[in-house]
């Protein structure tokens, strides 16, 4: 996931895509729209580009920057049509002439580069297998802080690499200057869907050698994509102490990309990248208000940013609401309990919280339908293809989706928390629960609607409210034994629903930066290792197994009811969560925007495929 | 004089230990969390969480983190003098943005504060000549209008006016002077008027109540009894007396906007200072809060120490023996 949530206000950290919903609401469109020319400016403001890694794409995971890298500025072996829909998580070869099938049981992948494809200025020669093998060599360095690195470690020899005890990586071997093999460890079905992130697309040894720390290669980034950071052509690469950071980049200010001059679009296809505008100028704009006042007025062409729901209303009901676009982000939001701490560590106590949760209530606090559909269970249908099997799957229904009282109750009455028997939680665990929530206004929003529906079971909660880093930092801590946490959230980094069920592997538990905040799966062992207590008598579930199953099994229908049978057993056997909303990305464009399309592999626009008429703009 | 000069800016050097402690301490009480967990991704491993901590510079104790913190800022850090570090965030060398920025922030304090003198100290002055008129009853009435208007309804008030609906002005961000004298004073102008209304009705209200005290004293008296003219009298006499507690006033609030104007710095996109700490405070970017902190600790010290003189110029009877 790029996870975090960091990224639902400035377009979702973290990963993923796909879907093409429907449901964003009758008033806006999905999709693409129009047919636009070429040349013009594409102008993207943001209150904060929110880059974790300084744009640097071995160790960058956020939503935008995956967004901006796939479709203007980094080729990677395979990649997306970045489209809305199912086609744009569909993987398609880029720099690769094909996509393989794997040999050997399906260890080892053997991949072709297409001829001719070169890199922007300053580097300008063709790339290369070698400049893959740069990359995975960065991923594997730990001092620069892979965020995402996992995904590799299945490749041999990236750990012995990792840890210094040997000077390359055995799994990656080069026969020649167009070939690079990949040697797995163990079958990894959703492989190619690992070589799509932008980190594995190819890096220049001769320019990535000079950057040793987190984040300095972002500063010059050397693009093997149509577009490059502007001032690419003038930084000296005779030696490291003689490059100065690209002049179009600026981390607090702008980021400006020009046309990279060595781009063959011969080599490329038009279904992935039709780059029509000349220049794409990305800059901050600290006041969000403004920058769709600025859109609207032509000042501005499109916003890393989601309007705010008021704005979206306004122009929804206005002749203007073709200007909004919706596409669906592959993400979940969702309510965390701790299967550790009371009164949560009873399964009936967190059904009655599913059927008693005012849905329809949380998603008017997130602006309502357009930013988002209803949740019925953790993995996006999206991410199902969806899936007739779940679709309509719900195993909490209320009326409304507003809350089942009498269900929720009846369904207290058999946990160890209602003495009484009298359908309210009775014990002092109910009373003042700590829980975590975010500080932002729709986040906050939300906050007096769980309130409101717990208390009709008599739980009581002591909210501390944070900020999205800080609420993330707090939750993602073991020892700080948060019982309920509030407006989580969770993207895909690409379109298989594994990338969901890593969150409630025991492997992924972890003292700091746990993302298991549940603990599905948590052993007496591990407790004690982590200085927390499973409250006697009590015995965590684990789903290790299932995940392990269904993560072998080759993609395609198979695996996607693997994986639904093993969503729709979270639900009923598990119940760490209280999912509530799939979310939708929305924006608003200018009028000056022809060609518009939402990137589902991204969940961002899909910038390779925009266009604007330059008369029109202010 | 000098001797107190110099005994204040020690003073500041004390102040300024204390201050960037107390940010050290809340930065690590308060319930933040780990910023390296921000970026070592999702699933991060023991190796990357310390990596990520050492290239942060997190993996000392708080103790020792702070001591370097002081001697790189006395004797600099790789990105020259004075070590401020790097953001967190960006990646990016603290010092020179530190420096933009604060250019920024001091053209529209300082420009806000012409400003609000222009209009407070005369309006202050005409309302005392003549209590109770008219005029003295609707500048109070409108004053008060400003004091209790909100600062960002006002600015989006003014956006909505003068840019969106009249056009007569240009909208948010910042052109630089040295680019465009006519756009950068064209950009200035709503964020000088937006930051400089409530602090000339706060003006206006305190310069009445001084005139209207001094032109009640003694001398004042004597003063028309010898013949000078109304004008003189005021000018010469009454204004200035009256003008000596603006001075400390003024001082205290330029120094105070310097890391305090995020509200007025967001909506008009201007990028200074106080946007550029909110976002540190948010983001838990520890070296970006520590540099507007230290700057901001300094404008206090130094501006309080600039009105003590300027005091004692005014009023001879509090020059310091």
């Amino acid at each position: 996931m790029k996870s975090r949530w960091t990224a639902l206000g400035l377009g979702l950290c973290m990963g993923g895509a796909a879907l093409l919903l429907a449901a964003c609401g009758s008033s806006s469109s999905s999709g693409s729209s129009g047919s636009g020319a070429r040349g013009g400016t594409y102008r993207v403001e943001a209150t904060d580009f929110g880059f974790s890694n300084n744009f640097d794409p071995t160790g960058e995971y956020t939503t935008n920057s995956w967004g901006i890298y796939r479709g203007l500025l980094i080729r990677t072996l395979v990649g997306y049509r970045m489209t809305a829909g199912v086609a744009g998580n569909q993987l398609v070869p880029d720099l690769a002439t094909s996509a393989p099938t794997p040999t050997d049981g399906g260890l080892t992948w053997t991949f072709t580069l297409k001829p001719g494809v070169r890199y922007a200025p300053p580097v300008n020669r063709v790339i290369t297998s070698h400049d893959i093998v740069t990359a995975f060599e960065r991923i594997a360095n730990p001092s620069l802080a892979a965020q995402y690195g996992f995904y590799y470690s299945t490749i041999a020899g990236m750990d012995t690499y990792a840890s210094g005890k040997t000077k390359t990586i055995s799994g990656i071997t080069t026969p020649n200057n167009q070939t690079v093999v990949f040697h797995l460890t163990t079958p990894t079905p959703d492989f190619l869907y690992r070589l799509s992130l932008p980190a594995t697309g190819p890096i220049p040894q001769e320019v990535a050698k000079c950057f040793t720390t987190p984040g300095g290669y972002g500063r010059d980034l050397v693009s093997s994509g149509p577009y490059m950071i502007q001032g690419s052509d003038k930084v000296n690469i005779a030696s490291c102490s003689s490059i100065q950071p690209m002049a179009g980049f600026d981390p607090s200010s702008k980021l400006i990309l020009v046309r990279n001059p060595t781009y063959n679009p011969s080599t490329d296809s038009t279904s992935m990248r039709t780059a029509l505008p000349n220049e794409f100028a990305f800059t901050i704009n600290t006041n969000q208000a403004d920058i769709f006042n600025r859109i609207k007025a032509g000042l501005a062409d499109d916003s890393l940013n989601a309007p705010p729901a008021s704005s979206v209303a306004t122009i929804v009901a206005s002749n203007q609401k073709q200007l909004i676009k919706t596409g669906v982000a592959d993400a979940t939001k969702y309510i965390s309990m701790n299967l550790t701490q009371p009164p949560f560590d009873d399964i009936h106590v967190r059904k009655a919280v599913n059927l008693i949760m005012d849905k329809a209530g949380l998603q008017q606090a997130n602006g309502g339908p357009l930013f988002g559909q209803l949740a019925t269970h953790i993995v996006p249908n999206t991410m199902y293809n969806n899936d007739p099997s779940i679709t309509g799957y719900d195993p909490y229904p209320s009326a409304k989706s507003a809350g089942d009282l009498a269900a929720a109750q009846s369904q207290l009455r058999l946990s160890k928390y209602d003495p009484k028997q009298d359908g309210l939680c009775d014990t002092s665990a109910c009373k003042n629960v700590f829980t975590v929530a975010v500080n932002t206004t729709q986040d906050a929003n939300e906050v007096p609607v769980v309130q409101s529906a717990l208390a009709k079971l008599g739980i009581t909660l002591n909210i501390r409210e944070l900020t999205q880093s800080a609420s993330a930092s707090v939750v993602s801590t073991v020892s700080k034994n948060v019982p309920l946490a509030l407006s989580q959230g969770f993207a895909k980094d690409y379109a298989d629903p594994s990338t969901f069920m890593v969150l409630f592997e025991s492997s992924s538990i972890a003292p700091t930066g746990n993302i298991n905040a549940s603990l599905v799966g948590l052993t007496p062992a591990m407790a004690k290792q982590l200085g927390i207590t499973i409250p006697k008598g009590d015995t965590i579930p684990s789903i290790d197994a299932q995940s392990k199953a269904c993560g072998q099994i080759p993609t395609g229908s198979a695996r996607t009811t693997c994986y639904v049978n093993l969503d729709k057993y979270l639900m009923e056997n598990v119940v760490p969560w209280v999912p509530y909303l799939s979310l939708n990305q929305v924006h608003l464009i200018s009028p000056a925007v022809t060609t518009w399309d939402y990137d589902q592999s991204s969940a961002t626009t899909a910038f390779s495929h925009v266009a604007v008429n330059p008369a029109k703009q202010s | 004089m000098g001797r107190y000069i110099l005994r204040r800016l020690l003073w500041t050097v004390v102040v300024v230990l204390v201050v960037t402690l107390i940010t050290f301490v809340i930065f690590y009480v308060l319930p933040s969390g780990d910023p390296a967990l921000r970026f070592a991704g999702k699933q991060p491993t023991a190796q990357v969480l310390a990596q990520v901590r050492t290239d942060l510079g997190l993996n000392h104790t708080v103790v020792v983190q702070y001591l370097l913190y002081l001697k790189r800022l006395v004797v600099g850090d790789r990105y020259g003098w004075p070590g401020l570090g790097f953001s967190y965030s960006s990646g990016a060398a603290i010092a020179p943005q530190l420096w933009q920025r604060a250019q920024i922030t001091i053209q529209l304090v300082l420009g806000a504060a012409v400003l609000w003198m222009l209009i407070g100290i005369p309006v202050g002055v005409f309302s005392a000549l003549r209590p109770r008129s008219r005029f003295d009853r609707t500048s109070l009435f409108v004053g008060l209008v400003f004091i209790s208007t909100p600062v960002f309804w006002l600015g989006l008030l003014m956006l909505w006016l003068f840019w969106s609906t009249l056009g007569w002005l240009p909208g948010t961000g910042y052109v630089a002077f040295t680019i465009d004298p006519i756009q950068w004073a064209g950009h200035m102008l709503m964020p000088w008027i937006t930051l400089s209304l409530a602090f000339a009705a706060v003006y206006a209200r305190i310069v009445r109540s001084n005139m209207l005290d001094t032109l009640g004293e003694d001398y004042i008296r004597t003063a028309r009894a010898k013949g000078l003219s109304e004008w003189r009298i005021v000018t010469r006499h009454a204004l200035r007396a009256s003008l000596v507690p603006i001075v400390t006033l003024l001082a205290v609030d330029i120094a105070t906007l310097i890391g305090g104007t995020v509200i007025v710095e967001t909506i008009f996109n201007l990028q200074g200072l106080g946007s550029w700490v909110l976002n540190g405070a948010l983001n838990q970017d520890l070296p970006v809060t520590l540099a507007v902190t230290l700057v901001a600790t300094i404008a206090v010290s130094i501006l309080s120490l600039v009105a003590d003189i300027l005091y004692a110029y005014l009023d001879p009877r509090v020059r310091p023996g």
